[in-house]
């Protein structure tokens, strides 16, 4: 059996896992809600059931006017009545939850548990609404709200974000570019998005690194054609794990910061300073393949993410550092990505908060980031392997245990940028205090819309 | 604490069991019985890298892995009472490694860099699924594995990596002191640019 032979199941897979809704939808609530006993759970549940969105095509051009979807914790599950023995088949991590794996994450110092906010520790169910319009979107969620009180429920978080001018986020990178090629789903955007080949060629990746219940890249590669571990029957199958993270960024302080080194830099070339530290230039051209200058960057030509790290070994055009670098290394561990093809996520972000004005310089205390929403099959040797291997050690990349530098974080690392060219020295950019603080967020899992209908009636096994 | 997260057992941030952590440093420890034909090819293999070391280049390739050793035991050594005389009835694969990352990425870079050459240690041993696909590989590891009773590293906040670009550094660092002393300031600026341009890639 061969990934390539099997199709997605779209009518039964939720529909925010392979279709960015940001692209359409201006506008996300992330709404988080408390069960307070199993059956007025599962009754709210069965009334909201039909609401929640699949990812089969729309017909025609015309979209819902807001899209539903639903994701639960590990206790949100228990809460909901699924026995013990069906939750001991899920994977570890997503049992402990991300605050339990808070030291793991390196979620520490202001970005601990402690200090997250309220709502956003020990949650239950999470509803996504993207809506078309503010108008569409106010409408979904008073009808949320009204049903969560119908049935005894409590919300205990809600979080409203929107897309940014440009669809950038608030450092003012435009974002969301290195999306997976995923078979049956996305292979048109294998060239850049998957794995790359010999003589240029890319291929898509298999769709159970990302679908549970699908084969994965493992499956490609055994002759008896096992499927990965997956929760138990009805629940392993069209479901995925979600990671979402609720990131605030201080744009002040990365603004000062930056701008006081680039004084110091290339002539003072701030912008490509901060194209430096991120690895694109603020429309999202790719350093690798734009060296000076961003040019006139289309992200939707053919090949435009076409990259690779290979013939950049040093990092002079695109520092070993550098953000997309780290989170995405492509080729740059060597072994023709051997070593990162397996550490691929769906990413599904949406920016929180106004943004601060342009040329601002000092913090105006408004609350402002990013939601940091990610899609897996497997959250340790994918989300975890990137945030812990990747960007919160730099060992494997040669830099020491520096951290990736535009996240910081507490014992924020240095960072290095090479010289262009070999006689240039380098430019080292000092440690930095947390240009990123986490505030909450949860290890969640994204059932099938038949897992979805055997949670409700309390029927997972 | 969430109640669900009774239901697991933690392992540290690396995906290892903590005796088996030192700072940076990590142990792998694995124990796999051998079949009859493997007490005669194992030596064989052992013999490869000896006289030809290009065999385990790649292997060298991949910096996070300070070394990886390969044992076959045929008895257990006997200390004297009270300890009890042990006769193995088949000999034993001993597999010793120490490496600094992530768990699952070093068995990950066994399964995809180095396949054919796992065959060859771990094909004689009872039960080994091959390399390649990564989880019964990994779950083969893993319920053969120990966790060490006792691992000490002489330097657990560095890795190897570092050490070896700080060894690096040195020398350009002694080279530059030794020149250093008959420089004009002109000269010892250009001199350090140069170095610091050579090094970049030391950390």
């Amino acid at each position: 059996m061969t990934a390539t032979a099997t199709a997605l199941d779209l009518g039964d897979i939720q529909g925010d896992i392979l279709r960015a809704y940001g692209n359409a939808y201006g506008r996300t609530s992330y709404v988080f809600v408390t069960i307070r006993d199993p059956t007025g759970g599962r009754d709210w549940l069965r009334a909201i059931a039909d609401r929640v969105m699949n990812a089969a095509p729309w017909p025609g051009a015309e979209k819902p006017s807001c899209a539903w979807n639903v994701a639960f914790s590990a206790p949100g599950l228990a809460a909901l009545g699924v026995p013990e023995r069906v939750l001991r088949t899920f994977s570890d991590e997503f049992l402990e939850g991300m605050e339990l794996r808070a030291k793991v994450l390196g979620d520490t110092g202001s970005s601990s548990p402690e200090q997250w906010d309220g709502g956003l520790r020990h949650p239950h169910v999470l509803v996504t609404l993207n809506g078309l319009g503010e108008r569409e979107l106010e409408a979904a969620l008073t009808e949320l709200r009204t049903e969560v009180v119908r049935h005894g429920l409590e919300i205990a978080h809600e979080e409203h974000a929107h897309t940014l001018d440009g669809a950038r986020e608030h450092f003012g990178f435009a974002d969301g570019f290195a999306q997976p090629a995923i078979e049956g789903a996305s292979d048109d955007r294998a060239e850049g998005g998957g794995v790359p080949l010999r003589a240029g060629r890319w291929r898509a990746l298999a769709p159970g690194e990302f679908i549970l219940g699908y084969p994965d890249e493992d499956t490609r590669v055994d002759p008896q054609g096992r499927l990965p571990s997956a929760p138990a029957s009805p629940l392993g199958r069209n479901g995925t794990y979600m990671v979402w993270r609720k990131l605030r960024q201080d744009v002040a302080l990365f603004r000062r910061t930056v701008a006081a080194a680039a004084a110091r830099y290339a002539g003072g070339d701030e912008r490509l300073l901060r194209a430096k530290v991120v690895g694109r230039w603020e429309d999202g051209a790719p350093l690798v393949s734009h060296p000076i200058d961003p040019g006139t960057f289309d992200a939707t030509a053919p090949g435009a993410n076409a990259f690779l790290y290979g013939d950049d070994e040093d990092g002079r055009r695109c520092p070993l550092g550098a953000h997309v670098r780290r989170s995405n290394p492509r080729d740059a561990l060597g072994f023709e990505g051997r070593l990162s093809f397996r550490h691929r996520i769906i990413r599904r972000g949406m920016p929180y908060g106004e943004p601060l004005a342009e040329g601002v310089l000092e913090d105006d205390g408004a609350d402002r980031g990013l939601v940091f929403v990610c899609f897996n099959a497997s959250i340790s040797r994918q989300f975890e392997g990137i945030q812990v291997q990747w960007l919160n050690d730099g060992n494997v990349f040669g830099l020491g245990h520096d951290t990736d530098w535009l996240l910081g974080g507490q014992n924020g690392g240095s960072m290095v940028v090479p010289g262009a060219t070999g006689d240039d020295p380098p430019f080292y950019l000092a440690p930095q205090g947390p240009f990123v603080t986490t505030r909450g967020g949860d290890y969640l899992f994204v059932p099938g819309l038949t897992a979805l209908g055997a949670i409700a009636d309390g029927v997972t096994g | 604490m969430n109640a669900t997260a009774s239901l697991t057992t933690p392992t540290t941030a690396t995906g290892t069991r903590p005796g088996n952590r030192d700072g940076y440093a990590i142990a792998i420890t694995v124990f796999s019985t051998v079949k009859w034909w493997g007490r005669a090819a194992l030596p064989v293999v052992f013999t490869v890298p000896k006289i030809a070391p290009q065999t385990i280049s790649t292997l060298q390739r991949l910096s996070f892995i300070h070394f990886a050793r390969w044992s076959l035991i045929r008895e257990i050594p006997y200390n004297g009472a009270p300890q009890p005389e042990i006769k193995l009835r088949h000999p034993h694969l001993y597999f010793e490694s120490n490496f600094n990352g992530g768990w699952e990425e070093y068995i990950d870079a066994f399964s995809h860099i180095l396949t054919r050459g796992m065959w060859l240690f771990w094909g004689s041993s009872y039960g080994f699924p091959k390399a390649l696909p990564t989880g019964p590989f990994k779950a083969y590891i893993k319920a053969n594995e120990m966790e060490a009773s006792h691992f000490y590293s002489a330097y657990p906040q560095a890795t190897a990596t570092q050490i070896t670009r700080a060894l690096e550094l040195d020398e350009l660092l002694a080279d530059l002191r030794a020149r250093a002393a008959d420089m004009p300031p002109d000269e010892f600026a250009a001199a350090f640019g140069t170095l610091m341009a050579e090094a970049q890639r030391c950390c």
